[in-house]
């Protein structure tokens, strides 16, 4: 059975109208996930070495699932327009395929996230910063890559440690295995540096003299970024479905009331 | 003539005093925030201690022992019979556990123009005023193993040992001591711990982890009857 005409111009413009949405907020999606991958911050060898980097792999997924929602709404609205009923069969399977990888990139991003915390980095940053005997390639690739983050985290953001300088004191790490604690508390890199990038005064850096060290945490340096980009990730991506999931019930509709 | 020879005695009964009771000062921790550390200890020089002991005309030198908590009761002698300040190394005390050593020597610090502990703020005077103010026990990591050092040297502490120091006045010409310091507060080096142990566990998970979750799946299911429904609708 036919709806009226009217109704049925209706709900045709109203699809048409969420396809162009979904068809912008999936190049949208698309441009903001490649921001991401870009790393600005250059914080991803941090991540890599902890073994957690799925916000990554969940702005990868959105990259081919922002581009994959544009060229299905351009389909949709075709479709919708043609009121062709394999066009839209088509649509609607492939948007639940998308809408499936889409609803695994958010949740990937936000549970991840979770697993972020400063323990987390203090530990590896320990571990593996200045860490010159590897294992395997992999480590050396690894260790080397903590090592040049850190370093250039400690002399870009002023800060030293995850938690403070303390955190060189407090544990035991693979440099203080290779540098003495009377010549290096903490590296050099957390002291006070002039424009040629040599400390302003080495022993009142060793001493942790006020303002000739850096005495806050790289804690939020870190993971600030990484926050940013998971939320951006996940919570773009669940306003995009929640759009999504109406209009794909709209076509739904409309195509069980197409007639032959 | 009894009553001079008692207010003499007096006198110098008082100047030993006022020196025993003062003690080496860890440095000012507004200023060195970060003392002790693991094998370094920092402490104030010995500003107007020895003062009352000062000849005007004769040339002084301090000395820095230092030793470890447990070595006070084997020995804490830092003088021998002759009065002579002993001339023991790290090496020879085993770091200071059979008895003290000598950990430095430097001259009288200035009483009457101590350095300004603000001036620290200053670039260029910053240097001056931290070598005046305190020195660091500890400071040397390569004279122990350098054949050629022949100077006093002052080797990295043990991690979580608890040191004690104590200043000797020395008449550099005779060679004799002439007033010393208590030995100061038990000082202990920091102690570590393993980063194996570091609890890596996020513990709970987040609001926005839930509600994600949550409402994601509930609209998949929804979607997915929605799209049997429609189809088993065309069908029939």
């Amino acid at each position: 059975m036919a709806k009226s005409g009217d109704g049925i111009r209706i709900l045709q413009g109203l699809l048409v109208f969420g396809n162009v949405v979904i068809g912008m907020c999936g190049i949208a999606l698309t441009a903001e996930c490649i921001f991401f991958v870009s790393d600005p911050h250059g914080l991803y060898p941090l991540l890599e070495a902890t073994e957690n980097d799925d916000i990554y792999a969940a702005a990868w997924i959105g990259i081919f699932v922002g581009f994959a929602l544009f060229a299905l709404s351009i389909l949709g609205i075709v479709g919708v327009i043609k009121s062709s009923r394999t066009l839209l069969l088509v649509y609607i399977i492939l948007m639940l395929i998308t809408y499936a990888f889409e609803m695994a990139s958010c949740i990937t991003a936000v549970t991840q996230r979770d697993f972020l915390t400063p323990n987390l980095f203090l530990k590896q940053m320990l571990e593996r910063y200045n860490k010159s005997d590897a294992d395997n390639n992999n480590d050396k690739w690894m260790a080397e890559g903590v090592t040049k983050t850190w370093d250039e985290l400690m002399l870009q953001k002023h800060c030293c440690g995850v938690r403070g300088p303390s955190d060189w004191q407090d544990y035991t790490s693979t440099f203080r295995s290779n540098h003495k604690d009377a010549d290096f508390p903490w590296p050099h890199n957390c002291c006070v540096m002039d424009a040629q990038g040599s400390p302003v005064n080495l022993d009142g850096c060793k001493l942790g003299v006020p303002g000739y060290y850096n005495s806050n945490g790289c804690y939020d340096a870190i993971s600030g970024p990484l926050n940013t980009q998971a939320w951006g990730v996940a919570w773009f991506g669940f306003a995009i479905l929640c759009w999504t999931f109406f209009v794909l019930l709209g076509t739904m509709f409309y195509w069980s009331r197409i007639e032959y | 003539m009894c009553s001079s020879w008692v207010v003499l005695a007096f006198c110098c009964l008082g100047q030993l005093c006022a020196d025993q009771s003062l003690k080496p000062q860890i440095a000012a921790p507004q200023l060195a925030t970060n003392n002790p550390t693991l094998t370094t200890v920092a402490l104030e020089k010995p500003f107007c201690m020895f003062d009352s002991s000062l000849h005007p005309n004769k040339s002084y030198v301090i000395y820095l022992y230092a030793m470890k908590e447990t070595a006070s009761a084997i020995s804490s002698q830092v003088t021998d019979n002759s009065g002579k300040p002993l001339d023991s190394t790290f090496q020879q005390t085993s770091g200071g556990q059979l008895g003290p050593y000598k950990a430095a020597l430097f001259d009288v610090p200035n009483c009457a123009s101590p350095p300004k502990l603000a001036d620290v703020g200053d670039v260029n005077k910053v240097s001056d005023v931290l070598k005046q103010y305190l020195f660091r026990v500890g400071d040397d990591g390569t004279c122990l193993y350098d054949p050629n050092f022949l100077a006093v040297c002052n080797p990295p502490l043990a991690p979580d040992t608890t040191y004690r120091f104590k200043y000797v006045l020395l008449d550099s010409t005779e060679g004799i001591m002439k007033a010393q310091t208590l030995w100061s507060d038990p000082i202990k080096t920091r102690r570590v711990k393993l980063p194996l142990k570091i609890d890596t566990w996020p513990g709970r998970r987040s609001g926005d982890m839930i509600v994600i979750t949550s409402i994601l799946s509930v609209l998949v299911f929804l979607l997915l009857a929605g799209f049997l429904a429609s189809v088993s609708s065309a069908v029939m």
